[in-house]
């Protein structure tokens, strides 16, 4: 497909890796934090940090929404679940998330009526089908999802459905970079600015991060071509002392965003006064609930859920990798007690988790082999 | 375009920030019957990104196009 295959072109991957590898300066350590977990995904799937000179080094950000949501709000998604009026509908690595006391598939096979959907529309659509029955959708995600959300609730809204309800985790991406950025222990010199959140919100938002905290972004596309090329804006602006926000995915990202979408959120939400973030603790106006206008379709109050704080089992280090502060590998239980298969903590169960990427993709085993040969 | 994100495979079933590539087919009121490169349909909800034109590509997340993708920047590739 135009717009996709000519950035996956070998031959030009490697004349942007050689521009970047010619203003590398050799004494210098550069560190850049791709916030998105699609990026991540990307990075590993392809192999750019191969293609990256030994001074540059990417490092994971907490752009992955299923990674960040505390267990407590997983629990009460359960209890939810487990009520025989509801049909419960979530997307499919929500399933695989581990609670305090198990994860939706696992409720699922002891006989609750959870299905898998790829779009809030279709739980619409399963309402529509099953009038008898309650219907909740566990919406989750960045800005990316939250307009498939508001715009389901504003149909459902418009056709009158009142045996539909969201169980709201949206947060937002602004207020958890603006925590790592006040962290003490940050040396982060740049940052990949996540391509999709942005077709929503636009550039715009990221303009406090260098004109208040001295560090470049460039907002990039998914496909190979675009990591390498936004690596080498920021390795440029880096070089000539430039500190700005750039839009390397200009193909998709307008400047100020979708107007449509912001404006159907706008409607449908209002931003938490704080909310949990697995990792990095609790962080103000970071996430979004139902607007007093949906109040009749939020789950939180048709189910009064408690509201309910679960620790994150002490040996996960989820938290640490979230922040950048260690490398998946480098966690203590990584591909020991906590694999795809049998995830400890979130990083492991998203395809678009850091750890599942390290694990899926080799990087553990080329690790392994890298760290044997320093010895 | 055989390992790209699909309608029917890869992480963007889930809630991550992944987005779908898809080529307009038809349109009917606020859907659209969209194809991604693998040849897989699907309706998709437009009303975020209307006007929309049969042919034009749209930028798919949770069967909701968000974005369109063009040669429309002044910055980028």
């Amino acid at each position: 497909m135009k717009y996709v295959n000519e950035f996956r072109n070998a031959e030009l991957a490697r004349a942007v890796a050689s521009q970047i590898a010619a203003i590398t300066d050799p004494d210098r350590h550069y560190k850049l934090m791709e916030v998105c977990g699609g990026h991540t995904h990307t990075i590993y799937r392809h192999g750019i940090k191969d293609l990256l000179p030994d001074q540059v080094e990417l490092v994971h950000g907490p752009g992955c929404p299923v990674c960040v949501l505390p267990m407590g709000r997983v629990d009460e998604g359960i209890v939810i679940a487990e009520r025989p009026e509801v049909i419960f509908t979530c997307f499919g690595d929500m399933m695989r998330v581990p609670g305090s006391k198990g994860n939706l598939l696992e409720v699922k096979a002891q006989g609750a009526d959870i299905r898998m959907v790829y779009s809030p529309l279709d739980a619409l659509r399963i309402a529509r089908e099953n009038p008898d029955r309650e219907v909740v959708f566990y919406a989750i995600g960045f800005e990316t999802t939250a307009p498939s959300t508001a715009l389901t609730l504003q149909r459902a809204k418009k056709e009158g459905l009142e045996n539909f309800s969201v169980f709201c985790n949206h947060v937002t991406i602004v207020p958890p970079v603006r925590a790592l950025l006040d962290s003490p222990d940050l040396r982060l010199d740049a940052f990949i600015g996540p391509g999709h959140v942005s077709t929503v919100i636009g550039c715009r938002p990221y303009e406090f991060m260098p004109k208040d905290y001295g560090k470049p972004v460039a907002v990039a596309g998914f496909e190979p071509l675009d990591i390498l090329q936004s690596v080498l804006m920021l390795m440029r602006q880096l070089d000539k002392g430039r500190c700005e926000v750039e839009n390397q995915y200009g193909r998709v990202v307008l400047w100020e965003g979708n107007l449509a979408a912001l404006k159907s959120m706008a409607e449908v939400f209002e931003l938490r006064p704080y909310f949990e973030w697995r990792g990095l603790g609790f962080i103000a106006q970071s996430a979004l609930k139902l607007s007093a206008s949906y109040a009749d379709f939020d789950a939180e109050l048709r189910y009064s859920t408690p509201g309910v704080r679960v620790a994150d089992p002490k040996a996960c280090q989820c938290g640490e990798v979230l922040k950048g502060v260690l490398k998946p590998h480098e966690c203590r239980v990584f591909g020991t007690a906590c694999t795809p298969d049998h995830p400890l903590g979130a990083l492991m169960v998203s395809s678009e988790g850091a750890c599942a990427a390290y694990y899926n993709f080799g990087r553990k085993s080329f690790e392994k082999v890298e760290i044997g040969s320093k010895q | 375009m055989s390992d790209a994100c699909t309608l029917d495979h890869d992480g963007c079933v889930v809630c991550s920030d992944a987005g779908i590539p898809v080529r307009v087919l038809s349109v009917e009121g606020d859907d659209a019957l969209c194809e991604d490169g693998a040849g897989n349909q699907a309706q998709i909800a437009v009303e975020l990104v209307i006007p929309v034109r049969i042919g034009e590509i749209l930028l798919t997340h949770g069967g909701v196009a968000i974005g369109k993708v063009g040669e429309r920047d002044e910055e980028g590739i």
